[in-house]
């Protein structure tokens, strides 16, 4: 079963490392998109699929981190270098702060994190001084480290695709590891996690951080793929969509968010070509996610096999 | 001071109306444990049937009314439906009726289109009555008070002075013990959905007046709602009107005197809030 | 097992996917010589559908007009819906150069969309005539080669405005209410600058975001000592700011005039208390008796029943305008050079007035403060309009001040 998924692995990464010579700039450009809010979508799965707590706030943390990278490289004409990292340095510092809120769980969690999300929107449409206001901030410039620079649309997207592999490989490890172990006992039952002497609340914050920093990540490789920042990546619909994308794919696992993400923007896209309700239509997908494929795509394939592989053994003699 | 004065009845009015759509949802989350995203889908769209009624019929209370039953046998459907298919699942609540909330909201748009539309106040109410000190204030807005003080009375005395105000208490304290009781609990749940439904509708009519509808209205408007109901706690009446006065007058006077940071100003201090009273000023535990 | 479906679902996917690609390049082939393919970006759904309608229907109406040809070529017109939202604005203008292979794109109508669409226009070299987008910016201190404006700089409406105010309507002590984005910026400090240069005082500039629910803690704001009330509103807030204003008797106390508030496409959501008062300083007003203009009117009354906005107009002028270019290159506008050269040489005659470009890629044209009235119309009968008052003509985008000096002094911030 493993050696299936490997070269299942190694093909689908094929098929990315081809996908800008056979599928032109339009959907290169797409793609990169979609790695990108799939890594968001990621960073929300880190906390909805593994410690059971639904945030609404995560658009604030990539668009920090956007905002901070996108002002330090345009109006201060900081080098890629320092802005990066200061972008995501920004974002996860906001997740320190907004982290105080895994004090809190259930539907208040939800609540809180719709309500910190909408002073982080509030304040980047409203401070235009500094933020630009609805214009935001344009002309964000290619990413470029020393002599190395990105120059075309192309390389953005193999730059965004290594960086989309190593954090999921990262991933892979955090929720391996003892952390990730812990947060999904945490989900299955805290006051168990508690009784075994578990600090959970400590716990939660670090996930929380965590996956803040890692939404952060996803702003600056945001910002540089589209120029440009406004308040539209600090919206609740970011924030929304993002936990849809991880629900669609299948939470808890590391291809679902990504999954989630096209099928999502490629909806919006292909959809929106055509029929003027394509908001509906998305909305449709929601109720349909929720009714129907709770565990998503990933989670049905799943029950799929395990039904295959269930006749199969009950066809042996 | 003049100003200051305006701005204290700005903040109040804004209260009455908010009071009207934070109040249903309130209630239907301490019953029946709904978070319903979508009660901002269901003002919008009680506002533009109220506003269609207003102009075939001319008549401000038939619209009222007709707006507020509409959603009324919408919201029975979708609860019946759709919601109560996640059981007290919220977070499959919250997705599932922001779902709702875009389809409703794009329907609308199809039919009603993107301008902002007002819905006609009757001729009495139009114009400005003058307080004492020389102070203009729209009618409409001050009747609007007195309005929100009038139904949260009504719905004060429902909740506390007849049996079924007692029994929906009882089931926001201990559901079993009601369902213990031999109470058709599914009834009363359709009663209660049914009563916010109302209040969201209405408010939409009553809102669409002075507000004007459009689309983008329902995020708006839920929005303030939430807070209202995150400041004075899941499921309290009492809760949804003092969270509809600190919001409103936080609003007003925040915009004023702090326009750049208004939004700081309104959801910061109800951040903190949640985070040393994460059930809100009346919220209990649940 | 699973490997060997794995394979097989991926050498499907990418024969499908090299076929569509294949499909694609032979239909760039036939495009040589083809139909001329422009790309409409246009938020056809989302907050300013409306608006977005009335660019949609200004442009068909004139390509209907000349039968969807030129240069001897037909024309075919791909409509993007941006939705108002500068990401899918972005993608959407991506997909018409790249899936769609337009010759050109005609666009963006939000503000804040104008910047990522200029991008698309600078990464690929497909030109963008923009319209009806305004950011001051684009073609002042941040100009790309391959876009030309042919609608209007925000501040170009702002500046006269300042002036008409101080001059003719005798105006010292003045509140500016201004929508707090960069277009409400840009017009509201550009009225500012010239109503200050000539020696007028602000009592105070109130902004509000788009979308502000609630106008009475702005009325409630405006001084007491103020002589005047300058409005620059867009969207839903224009009506709000409007009944606001009645219900808080200020019709009894304060005159209000409007810089940027009472178009064509809101009047119909108000009622007689607009007849009478200031409505706009803008590039165009429905009420022009010029016949280019009356021509334009009735057809778009006869064909939509109600008379344009502005931005039917800014449509239907970018038609004639580019048509009028592609004529002059002989439809070869797979030249991108030669086609925004015509672009930017030509001269046209539209409804609302002489246009053309000046040497920063910025239309040169009339400026008209309108009265709201009540006329009758041959095609609709009774209805408001805004009826010009006072006409500015062939006004710059730098005002009166020397093009060097105004980029020296940098954008209206607020």
């Amino acid at each position: 079963m493993d050696h299936a998924r490997i070269v299942f692995g190694l093909v689908a990464l094929a098929a990315a490392l081809a996908l800008p010579y056979y599928a032109g700039p339009f959907w290169t450009g797409l793609a990169t998109q979609m790695l990108i809010f799939g890594l968001l979508a990621l960073s929300v799965d880190l906390l909805l699929g593994h410690a059971g707590l639904f945030s609404l706030t995560h658009a604030s943390f990539f668009a920090v981190s956007a905002y901070t990278v996108a002002i330090l490289q345009v109006r201060y004409g900081v080098s890629t270098a320092l802005a990066a990292p200061a972008g995501i340095c920004a974002g996860t510092l906001l997740a320190l702060v907004f982290g105080l809120a895994v004090r809190t769980r259930g539907v208040y969690f939800i609540l809180i994190t719709i309500a910190f999300g909408f002073v982080v929107w509030g304040v980047a449409h409203r401070w235009s001084s500094f933020t630009g206001g609805d214009n935001g901030v344009t002309n964000v410039p290619f990413p470029a480290l020393g002599g190395l620079a990105v120059t075309s649309h192309t390389q953005y997207y193999y730059l965004v695709l290594a960086a989309v592999v190593a954090c999921g490989l990262g991933y892979r490890v955090l929720i391996r590891s003892p952390f990730g172990l812990g947060l999904r006992g945490i989900k299955a039952s805290e006051s168990r996690m508690r009784s075994l002497g578990f600090r959970t609340g400590l716990h939660l914050y670090a996930a929380f951080v965590l996956s803040g920093a890692l939404a952060s990540f996803a702003g600056v490789l945001y910002v540089y793929y589209n120029k440009f920042v406004n308040p539209v990546a600090a919206s609740f619909p970011i924030s929304v969509e993002a936990a849809l994308m991880a629900i669609i794919g299948g939470t808890g696992t590391i291809i679902g968010p990504f999954i989630g993400s096209g099928i999502v923007l490629g909806l919006r896209n292909w959809v929106s070509s055509f029929f003027e309700l394509h908001l509906a239509v998305m909305g449709a997908v929601f109720i349909a996610a929720v009714l129907w494929a709770p565990d998503g795509l990933v989670g049905l394939a799943g029950r799929l096999r395990a039904r295959m592989e269930r006749a199969k053994e009950a066809g042996r003699p | 001071m003049t100003s200051a004065v305006l701005q204290a009845i700005n903040g109040v009015s804004l209260a009455a109306l908010l009071f009207l759509l934070a109040s249903g949802f309130t209630l239907s989350f301490g019953l029946m444990r709904v978070v319903n995203m979508a009660h901002g889908a269901y003002y919008l769209f009680g506002g533009y049937i109220g506003l269609t009624l207003a102009e075939k019929t001319g008549s401000f209370a038939v619209a009222i009314v007709g707006g507020g039953a509409a959603v009324v046998v919408i919201g029975f459907l979708i609860d019946r439906f759709l919601i109560r298919r996640t059981g007290e699942n919220h977070l499959a609540q919250v997705l599932l009726t922001v779902g709702v909330a875009f389809v409703i909201g794009d329907v609308a748009l199809a039919l009603w289109g993107g301008d902002n539309l007002k819905v006609q106040a009757p001729a009495f109410l139009r114009g400005a009555v003058v307080l004492p000190g020389e102070i203009y204030y729209p009618m409409y807005r001050f009747v609007l008070i007195f309005f929100g003080v009038f139904v949260g009375a009504l719905l004060w005395l429902l909740y506390h002075r007849t049996q079924l105000g007692a029994v929906v208490r009882a089931g926001v304290d201990d559901r079993e013990q009601v369902n213990a009781t031999g109470i058709n609990v599914d009834r009363l749940f359709v009663m209660v959905s049914g009563l916010a439904s109302f209040l969201a509708g209405m408010a939409g009519v009553v809102g669409g007046a002075f507000l004007t509808l459009y689309p983008g209205a329902e995020w708006e408007i839920l929005v303030y709602a939430l807070v209202v109901v995150i400041v004075g706690g899941l499921g309290s009446l009492e809760g949804a009107m003092i969270g509809a006065l600190i919001v409103g007058l936080l609003d007003a006077y925040g915009r004023w005197l702090l326009p750049e940071f208004s939004y700081f100003v309104l959801f910061g201090p109800i951040a903190l809030l949640m985070l040393f009273r994460p059930r809100g000023l009346f919220g209990r535990e649940h | 097992m699973a490997q060997h479906d794995a394979a097989r679902s991926f050498a499907c996917g990418a024969a499908a996917l090299l076929a569509a690609t294949g499909l694609a390049f032979s239909g760039a082939a036939l495009a040589q010589g083809g139909p001329i393919k422009i790309g409409l970006l246009a938020p056809v759904t989302g907050p300013l559908a409306t608006p977005g309608k009335d660019m949609v229907e200004g442009w068909k109406l004139y390509w209907e007009k000349v039968g969807y040809t030129a240069g001897g070529r037909k024309v075919e017109v791909v409509v993007a819906d941006t939705t108002c939202n500068p990401d899918q604005a972005l993608t959407q203008a991506r997909r018409l150069v790249h899936q769609e292979k337009v010759h050109f794109m005609v666009g963006p109508l939000c503000g804040h969309e104008g910047p990522a669409v200029a991008q698309v226009s600078k990464e690929t070299g497909v030109p963008l005539v923009m319209d009806p987008a305004g950011a001051d910016t684009v073609t002042k201190w941040e100009r790309t080669p391959t876009v030309v404006r042919t609608a209007v700089s925000a501040s170009q409406i702002g500046h006269p405005w300042g002036e008409y105010m101080y001059k003719e309507l005798g105006l010292r002590n003045v509140t500016f209410i201004g929508q707090d984005y960069t277009w409400g910026h840009e017009v509201t400090l550009g009225a500012v600058r010239t109503f200050t240069a000539l020696g007028g005082k602000v009592a105070k500039i109130i902004w509000n975001p788009i979308g502000t629910k609630d106008y009475g803690p702005t009325i409630a704001a405006i001084p007491a000592d103020t002589d005047g009330v300058s409005a620059v509103v867009v969207g839903a807030d224009r009506v709000r700011l409007f009944e606001a204003w009645f219900n808080f008797g200020m019709d009894k106390k304060k005159k209000i005039y409007g810089g940027y508030w009472l178009h064509q496409d809101v009047l119909p959501q108000m009622d007689e208390r607009a007849v009478g008062l200031i409505g706009n300083s803008l590039n165009y007003a429905a009420g022009i008796q010029t016949p280019e203009n009356v021509e334009f009117t009735t057809a778009f009354a006869k064909a939509y029943k109600r008379l344009p906005s502005w931005f039917g107009e800014s449509a239907y002028a970018v038609g004639l305008w580019t048509k009028t270019a592609i004529d002059s290159i002989g439809g070869k506008v797979e030249d991108r050079d030669a086609f925004l050269k015509a672009m930017r040489s030509v001269s046209i005659k539209a409804p609302r007035g002489p246009l053309k470009l000046d040497a920063y890629d910025n239309p040169i044209q009339n400026v008209y403060i309108s009265r709201i009235q009540k006329v009758k119309h041959p095609v609709l009968g009774e209805v408001m309009t805004n009826v010009p008052i006072k006409t500015f003509e062939g006004v710059s985008q730098f005002w009166n001040i020397p093009p060097e000096e105004f980029l020296k002094k940098g954008p209206y911030k607020r």
